[in-house]
């Protein structure tokens, strides 16, 4: 019975980390396409400030979220670990 | 403090566990509507714009209409979930789940809306590729995806506690729900890291939301057309965003309450605030549509009258005044009163409002378009069967979206209803006694200055 | 560096459309079809407009050559997200048929809607076309180039001849063929060329001129010194 119960434990703990995976993927493409066009505008010289500008607000954000999520997922899981 | 063996709250496991007739017919209705809408598409992906009733010079139309409609539903979820979080009002218990994910859910079918616009959605890839942030679609593109995956988060970290109920007392999916509740076991320790991060994400969505429909607004008034160029658009567009959010977050919950029989969760007295809150918003609504129209007629500066005159009583006349009906008259005279018949005044109210919001995106975008500054030969704009099945098919896609979420997670947050139960007249008892003043000597029998010791 | 403009006589046009034609003949410009003209989609980069008189029953008082106004600050190019429009070196408001999205925000943007779209696939190969010329497909927004063409033709052929581009060699086909001579075409910034001469007439004007675009199409207003 508790071999059964660590097996499926396990597939959910890969799965879970899969899922964090997903979201770091996400959020970090999402960083990466920002600095992507920053680089854009600036080799062609087409209003680099605007990029530079709203990156300097979106970036942060979208960072937060990454840490708020890493937050709960570490903060969530690590309690169980515990147990 | 979820307790997965609490049954009073079955009512709210019931949608996940068993699936009645209704569901499958409700579903059924939704895919025809949406093949409708998807063999419009595919003749227009195949055929190119010209299917639609798209013209020079109104080269927008239905499409862009209705991002700025769908987006503007978005904010349903902000204000209920975030601002009444952060205020700590109870009422909110039963609604913001739903109000989280009418945001997720919209949101993609608005962004969807700019892509049925392109004339080439082969090439929508240059957006990522080859992006420009001078331009204002491209800061769209950034704040929508902050926004969605903003509300994702807010959608998801706080349903992790009935995610574990699922786990525990549904009997399907079990891997499915266990992967996505994180080891949820309600210690202290993890209510404590949940309540942190609910908080600050709603901290952080409210700006985040009101910059998305700003720069939508933005589409528009970074343009030099008459009566687009308004410094009043951002927040107009924020306060309308707003409106029509709360108005279609009021007929989701009335729809969810008749179909799942939620009567006992969502009472007359959810939708009476509600109803005031739509209330107030449309008197704001009207107050910043009226200094908008005042200023443009006091000017008088020709070609901006052009397009004011076509609205007032020109071909769009219709429209204009059908949306001062349904966005001021009716929800006044419907909200004015919400003492009997609650629900059905505040119905009629919401449903006039989304007509309206929606009569009021079209009057922004045609008639400007219509009466362009130099004498240009002036069409009328008359749209096809194309664009018709194109928006009928992008409502059933939303709906059938957030029908199909009700079936895997609860529609109303199980735990903040037992919170409200065990732990929150307690706190607003202790809250109220904070407010009430000190007692003035100290010592005395009795006095609240004790009892709060 | 030049500085391509254009300076329109409207004393001198008589509205006969012999720009309109060359320019459809020169770049490509597909017709579209009786039905499609009626629902408003002609594709006309050189347009004349008709100023209409509204106290004489809509008698015709002014026609007005439109082509693109090569803006010198052009609110075109602030809002096209995929850099399928911009203005070049020497002027010239450029647009890219393979970047385009067909998101059609120039065209919301543009004052004197000079941008058109392709809401079908017009053109097909077919003989007695200008092989100069890329044809559009479908869905792409485009515009008068100044006959850009007509420039690199000119430029390779001194080039190859090892000598300047002499003035008055690279003209576009409107200002060719205006049998009134209303169009003129040349270089803004040479003091020597004609378009220099007459951008500073008393009768010079620019279209929206209060909007700030800066457009680089003067026109001439009627008799001597209105506007």
């Amino acid at each position: 019975m508790r071999g059964e119960r660590s097996v499926s434990e396990r597939t959910v703990r890969k799965l879970q980390w899969l899922w964090i995976a997903v979201a770091f993927g996400l959020i970090g493409g999402i960083i990466t396409w920002i600095t992507h066009l920053i680089r854009t505008a600036w080799r062609l010289g087409d209003t680099p400030s605007a990029s530079i500008g709203i990156s300097l607000v979106s970036i942060p954000i979208f960072l937060t979220m990454l840490g708020v999520i890493l937050y709960v997922f570490v903060g969530l899981r690590g309690d169980r670990g515990e147990r | 403090m979820a307790d997965p063996a609490d049954s009073r709250d079955a009512a709210l496991l019931a949608p996940i566990e068993r699936t009645g007739r209704g569901f499958y017919v409700t579903v059924g209705i939704l895919a025809a509507v949406i093949l409708w809408g998807a063999i419009a598409y595919w003749t227009q992906f195949g055929e190119g714009l010209g299917v639609t009733g798209l013209h020079q010079p109104v080269s927008w139309g239905f499409y862009i209409t209705n991002f700025v409609f769908f987006i503007g539903i978005s904010h349903a979820g902000t204000l209920i979930s975030a601002i009444l979080r952060l205020s700590k009002a109870e009422w909110r218990r039963p609604v913001t789940r739903m109000a989280e994910v009418i945001t997720v859910m919209v949101l993609f079918i608005g962004a969807g809306q700019i892509l049925v616009d392109l004339g080439r959605p082969d090439r929508m890839l240059n957006i990522i590729r080859h992006g420009r942030y001078q331009s204002p679609l491209l800061w769209d593109a950034t704040s929508i995806s902050a926004y969605m995956t903003a509300s994702l988060t807010y959608l998801y970290i706080p349903m992790i506690p009935d995610i574990a109920i699922l786990r525990d007392r549904v009997g399907k999916w079990k891997l499915f729900y266990s992967v996505l509740a994180l080891g949820w076991t309600g210690t202290e320790r993890q209510q404590r890291v949940l309540n942190r991060a609910i908080a600050i994400l709603a901290v952080l969505v409210i700006p985040i939301a009101v910059s998305v429909h700003s720069v939508v607004s933005f589409v528009f008034s970074m343009t030099l057309q008459p009566m687009w160029h308004s410094t009043i658009f951002g927040p107009y567009f924020v306060v309308g965003a707003i409106f029509s959010g709360i108005a279609a977050l009021i007929v989701a919950m009335i729809a969810f309450r008749k179909a799942y029989g939620l009567e006992s969760y969502l009472k007359p007295i959810h939708f009476r605030y509600l109803g005031q809150l739509l209330l107030v918003m449309s008197l704001l609504w009207f107050y910043f549509t009226f200094a908008e129209y005042l200023t443009g007629y006091y000017g008088s500066d020709p070609e901006e009258m052009k397009v004011f005159w076509s609205k007032f009583t020109g071909p769009f006349w219709p429209f204009f005044w059908g949306m001062a009906l349904t966005n001021f008259v009716i929800p006044i005279l419907c909200l004015m009163r919400l003492g009997r018949r609650t629900i059905g005044k505040v119905l009629i109210a919401s449903l006039s409002v989304i007509v309206g919001m929606w009569l009021e995106r079209f009057i922004i975008v045609v008639p400007t378009l219509s009466n362009p500054r130099l004498p240009f030969g002036e069409g009328l704009y008359l749209p096809t069967w194309v664009e018709w099945g194109e928006m009928a098919g992008s409502f059933a896609l939303f709906a059938l979206f957030y029908v199909l979420f009700t079936k895997v997670f609860p529609v109303i947050s199980i735990w903040e209803i037992r919170e409200g139960r065990e732990v929150g007249l307690k706190e607003v008892e202790e809250r109220l006694l904070t407010y009430l003043p000190d007692a003035a000597e100290p010592g005395v029998v009795g006095t609240r200055t004790e009892a709060v010791k | 560096m030049a500085l391509w403009g254009m300076v329109i006589d409207l004393d001198r046009c008589t509205g006969c459309q012999a720009c309109v034609m060359a320019c459809k003949a020169e770049n490509n410009v597909p017709s579209v079809g009786a039905k499609e003209a009626v629902r408003g989609r002609i594709i006309s980069w050189m347009q004349v407009l008709t100023e209409e008189e509204e106290d004489h029953g809509g008698e015709v008082k002014r026609f007005v050559p439109r082509p693109c106004l090569q803006c010198d600050d052009p609110p075109c190019i602030k809002v096209c997200p995929v850099y399928a429009t911009y203005r070049n070196p020497e002027g010239i408001v450029a647009q890219i048929y393979a970047r385009c999205i067909g998101c059609r925000f120039c065209m919301a943007a543009c004052p004197y809607n000079a941008k058109y779209f392709n809401w079908y696939r017009y053109q097909k190969e077919a003989p007695g076309q200008n092989p100069d010329v890329s044809l559009r497909p479908k869905g792409v927004v485009e515009k008068c180039t100044f006959c850009h063409h007509r420039l690199q033709k000119a430029r390779e052929r001194a080039l190859a001849e090892r000598r300047e581009l002499a003035p008055g060699e690279y003209v576009t086909a409107c200002a060719e063929v205006c049998p009134a001579g209303a169009i003129v075409f040349g270089d803004l910034s040479d003091p020597g060329s004609e378009v220099f001469r007459l951008a500073r007439s008393p009768r010079a004007f620019r279209l929206l001129e209060a909007l700030g675009t800066k457009p680089k199409v003067i026109y001439l207003s009627e008799g001597e010194g209105r506007g």
